[in-house]
């Protein structure tokens, strides 16, 4: 216990504490820029670290990291357009707010959830960091491919009426997936010759595109229509009766986030989209969801928030990165003379625990700075459209050639703009086309890899209790629709014969 | 309205038979089971297919009258503000490399700018052309040394 103490003091002396500030301004900065998400925001300030004492290096980083990832639900909340993917459930609900006129109750609400999901991710890392990473080593192909099936699952079902657009919008995003080169057999496919494919299409690329570009031209055709609702400010504080509502969305997201963030390779993006799933299908009315619903968008950032630490886990436990932040993260440890791995804990719980005690304060240093932000960056609502929307493609411009230093992704990202306009105009759910493109690479190798180990496909859906546990639950996902049918139905036929009488 | 709801599952169809076509051509692996790249590929070409078809069937029992959004999309003014704001990002991808970053956004923001805004807000649109031009070449240049061309 008082090895997390030491961490807590160190983490609280005044240049550490400058540094966590400062790291967290610029990481929510970065955050905002379309493309710049927390992977690029460490990879960007790295310099910055040059020169500083390791933990100082350690204690800069983690607050850029953490201040990416609320940067990056600014941006989603106020103009719809995602920092990067682990944001991208911020955009739901947290968008809608900002159009009914609760820009400042959605920020803020977003903030307090970030901060009691990451806060529960620590006390968390501080009890599980070791059992977890244990049990995270069970997780082989098979587990994984069942993993990625039942989050593709539950997000189909998502798309309540939709469902028949949702799997085609899911096959969509994984047929995307498959372009560039196989891993495994490092056959070339679907590249047409071009060269910037060979490593397949960037999922951020696609991401600004649906949503950025998509708004935009989505606005643009609308702009002389009259409005349904205008951009009002509206309060910068939520409501007691928002809160009420937003309470056990975040308690039960944050350990589900911390759980998903510590699994290899599943990092935010699925953690959020996850959480907003499963909070929309243990929900009353899920059909308000994607209308502005506070729950919404509280789930994902808890969630969001949680996994960034959780992801930690195997990075420091394992060298094996939880996400593309945490990949750049464990080059910067290298960097400054920290070697990840079982023994890490061992050999540097002084560095571990101050890491952890940074993420705890740089958790709280951020909600202060956000709240004081809130009415700064709500200036951005004021902007005239006409000019907010050629300045949010120019951003988006700039943003995807930061992730490749192609024009050939400028390209991608117009087709994905064009394409998201339309599915938003025909009622094609989006999200299951992006978590499909997200997670169709690993899927795939992964069914690859499984395919060798356990000779059919059947065998992989019997390989461990963990891929019969998540097998059931799939198919149960998936049928979750056809029974809330069957129950509506049958709740309906047993109140006839009562309301006659 | 119908044909042109009736134009997406068409065109998914569609893609899904040019994607077996292009499954078929794929070279076989030269490591392992020599057609494994090729299953992941068919089950989700074979799913697009499918989901396509149903989409299509359905589309007959949508009110796509009531779609209003659709209608707007449809008038000749909206598709031409769409088809020149795609152009002109067309444009600036184009260029983008040829003539380097600021004067590449310099044309393509001024350009965005006068075409919605008009040309008698020239003083806004030449005010907001230049300082966001400037401002996001020096953040991402200089401040972030992002290599820009």
């Amino acid at each position: 216990m008082s090895i997390i103490l030491d961490g807590l003091v160190t983490a609280l002396q005044p240049i550490n504490l400058l540094l966590l500030v400062l790291g967290a301004l610029l990481g929510t900065i970065v955050g905002i820029l379309p493309g710049l998400g927390p992977a690029t925001g460490i990879a960007v300030l790295i310099p910055l670290t040059f020169g500083m004492e390791p933990v100082s290096a350690l204690i800069l980083m983690t607050a850029i990291y953490i201040g990416a990832l609320f940067g990056g639900s600014r941006s989603s909340i106020l103009i719809n357009t995602p920092g990067d993917g682990s944001s991208v459930a911020a955009t739901f609900d947290g968008y809608p707010m900002t159009k009914k006129g609760q820009a400042g109750q959605a920020m803020s609400i977003a903030a307090i959830a970030s901060l009691v999901g990451g806060i529960m991710a620590v006390f968390g890392f501080i009890f599980l960091a070791i059992p977890l990473a244990d049990f995270a080593l069970n997780f082989g192909p098979a587990e994984f491919v069942l993993l990625f099936l039942f989050a593709l699952s539950i997000v189909v079902t998502l798309s309540m009426g939709n469902t028949i657009k949702g799997f085609l919008s899911m096959f969509i995003g994984l047929g995307i997936a498959t372009i560039g080169v196989d891993l495994q057999s490092e056959v070339q496919r679907f590249t047409f010759g071009v060269p910037e494919l060979i490593e397949g299409v960037d999922f951020i690329v696609v991401i600004i595109g649906i949503y950025a570009i998509g708004e935009v031209l989505y606005n643009l055709f609308n702009l002389n229509q009259p409005k349904a609702t205008d951009h009002k400010i509206g309060s910068k504080w939520f409501t007691k009766e928002q809160w009420k509502r937003s309470l056990a969305p975040i308690v039960r997201s944050g350990p589900l986030g911390f759980f998903l963030g510590t699994l290899p390779g599943s990092g935010g993006t699925i953690s959020s989209l996850f959480a907003y799933s499963a909070q929309r299908q243990l929900s009353k009315d899920p059909a308000e969801y994607g209308k502005g619903k506070v729950e919404g968008l509280v789930a994902p950032e808890s969630a969001n928030s949680a996994s960034a630490v959780g992801a930690l886990i195997p990075t420091l436990t394992m060298a094996i990165p939880g996400s593309g932040a945490t990949a750049v993260m464990l080059g910067a440890l290298i960097m400054i003379g920290v070697t990840p791995g079982p023994l890490l804990f061992e050999d540097s719980p002084d560095m571990i625990w101050t890491l952890i005690n940074s993420m705890f304060i740089g958790n709280i240093i951020l909600v202060i700075l956000n709240i004081a932000l809130v009415g700064v960056l709500m200036k951005v609502l004021h902007t005239p459209p006409k000019v907010l929307y050629p300045v949010i493609l120019l951003l988006s411009f700039i943003g995807v050639y930061t992730l490749g230093y192609t024009t050939v992704d400028f390209y991608i990202l117009l087709i994905a703009g064009v394409i998201g306009l339309l599915m938003r105009v025909m009622n094609y759910p989006v999200v299951p086309l992006i978590l499909a493109l997200i997670v169709g690479g690993d899927l795939e190798q992964e069914f690859q890899r499984s395919l060798v180990i356990y000779d059919n496909a059947l065998g992989i859906l019997f390989a461990s209790p963990i891929t019969i546990v998540l097998g059931i639950l799939t198919l149960l996902s998936l049928l979750y629709p056809l029974l809330s049918v069957w129950l509506k139905n049958r709740k309906r036929k047993k109140e006839t014969p009562s309301q006659s009488m | 309205m119908r044909a042109f709801r009736l134009s997406l599952p068409i065109l998914f169809i569609s893609l899904s038979l040019i994607y077996m076509i292009m499954i078929f051509q794929l070279p076989p692996a030269l490591l392992g089971d020599p057609y494994a790249p090729r299953y992941f590929p068919m089950i989700v070409a074979a799913g697009i297919l499918i989901f396509a078809v149903i989409d299509l069937v359905n589309v007959r029992g949508e009110n796509v009258e009531d779609n209003q959004d659709l209608a707007v999309l449809l008038k000749k003014d909206s598709l031409k503000i769409i088809g020149v704001i795609v152009a002109l990002c067309v444009g600036y991808a184009l260029i983008f490399e040829w003539v380097g970053f600021l004067a590449a956004t310099l044309l393509f923001l001024g350009a965005l700018m006068f075409y919605l805004n008009g040309y008698q807000r020239w003083v806004l649109n030449l005010t907001v052309t230049l300082i966001f031009s400037f401002s996001s070449w020096y953040i991402f240049s200089q401040l972030l040394e992002i290599s820009l061309p």
